[in-house]
């Protein structure tokens, strides 16, 4: 029985390393729950601000604000990618990091520099491996992203490219639409692209002026628009986790199906052979 | 009435129907009561007051603007505490 005992074994480690994924993804459940709350609180905000610059913008206002500087060309452009602290999350950050990638090339080819700013170890841990230097390294944003976080990443930013020395920016994030669905997507937060009008804004008596209040907004406009990419990626990341884990522990659960299976098998069949043994043996008694 | 809602990146903080608005804008205490005019003003620092004598509600604020329109009053901050 040498081989059934070998089978108990790795039956017990599949066992165990079940009972770790099917925790980890129970904690990933409950924590993408409340990362898809965040994400669905920061909206209203995201709306009104969008109305109201809508609401205020015309293009002949587009020379006026620097951050709305339209560069006929990119010759200096930032790259910002957010990835996770922590890995066992199937290819969420390889296909994060993959995007970035494709991205970096393509303004290569346009011939653009590229600075890279990178958030969450393993995004980290990749450029540093491929010896790309990163300009900016982020460790410290928690799965619970705050709008200051977002203010830190780019504020930075806005005042390089309001000062020319950058002329675009872009974020690379996962988008979250749901627990199976957290594709990496890239979005260009500078020059801002105003969102577009709806219907004609009401009569408004406006404190101090248009022109005040999109100067005061605008950078909120791009702040916002980098914090909900930090909530949509740590949503994105307990989702891209939970699935993994799912799968990982319907795949120990197959396997120790097949283990228990085989196991029974060979029992079987030692039992079998000791039976035909006896029975030889009396047989050869007679 | 006016309805009201103080809305900040994170969440939306209040959210329901008060008697009247103090606000801190940019250059002063702004008050509103029912039937304004539309109004769109820069917020500065300092203590949002929902109903009278900030009976509804009390929020510290930093930045952002305030929008009346129709009776509703939206708060759009950038930092809010209670």
């Amino acid at each position: 029985m040498a081989k059934g005992r070998e089978l108990k074994r790795r039956i017990r480690t599949v066992e165990n390393t079940r009972k770790i994924t099917r925790t980890m993804e129970l904690v990933a459940t409950s924590r993408m729950k409340r990362a898809q709350d965040r994400v669905t609180a920061a909206r209203p905000y995201a709306r009104a601000l969008g109305d109201v610059i809508a609401g205020l913008y015309t293009p002949d206002l587009a020379d006026r604000f620097p951050l709305l500087r339209q560069p006929a060309a990119t010759h200096r452009a930032a790259v910002l990618l957010l990835t996770s602290n922590r890995g066992l999350c199937g290819g969420f950050n390889a296909n994060l990091i993959r995007e970035a990638r494709g991205l970096i090339a393509r303004l290569r080819g346009e011939g653009a520099d590229v600075e890279l700013h990178v958030v969450g170890r393993k995004g980290i841990g990749y450029f540093r491996y491929v010896g790309q230097p990163m300009k900016v390294q982020r460790t410290d944003i928690t799965d619970r992203p705050r709008a200051e976080d977002a203010a830190s990443l780019v504020d930075g930013l806005m005042a390089d490219f309001t000062a020319g020395s950058l002329d675009a920016v872009y974020v690379v994030s996962a988008r979250f639409r749901s627990a199976i669905s957290t594709p990496p997507t890239t979005e260009r937060v500078l020059p801002v692209d105003p969102p577009k009008r709806t219907g004609p804004l009401p009569d408004y008596l406006l404190y101090p002026s248009a022109e005040a209040i999109l100067t005061e907004l605008l950078p909120s406009y791009v702040r916002n628009a980098v914090y909900r990419a930090l909530v949509e990626t740590a949503a994105g990341e307990q989702g891209a986790r939970r699935t993994a884990m799912k799968n990982a522990t319907d795949n120990a659960s197959e396997m120790m199906n097949t283990l228990t299976r085989t196991y029974n098998r060979a029992r079987q069949a030692g039992i079998t052979q000791e039976i035909a043994e006896i029975v030889g043996g009396a047989a050869a008694l007679e | 009435m006016l309805t009201v809602s103080v809305i900040s990146p994170e969440r939306v903080l209040f959210e329901g129907t008060v008697d009247a608005v103090v606000a801190p804008a940019f250059d002063g205490e702004v008050g509103i009561l029912p039937k304004h005019a539309p109004m769109m003003t820069l917020l500065g620092k300092g203590e949002l007051r929902l109903g009278v004598e900030g009976s509804a509600g009390r929020f510290r604020i930093e930045g952002g603007f305030l929008q009346v329109l129709n009776d509703s009053v939206r708060v759009v901050t950038e930092r809010a505490g209670e």
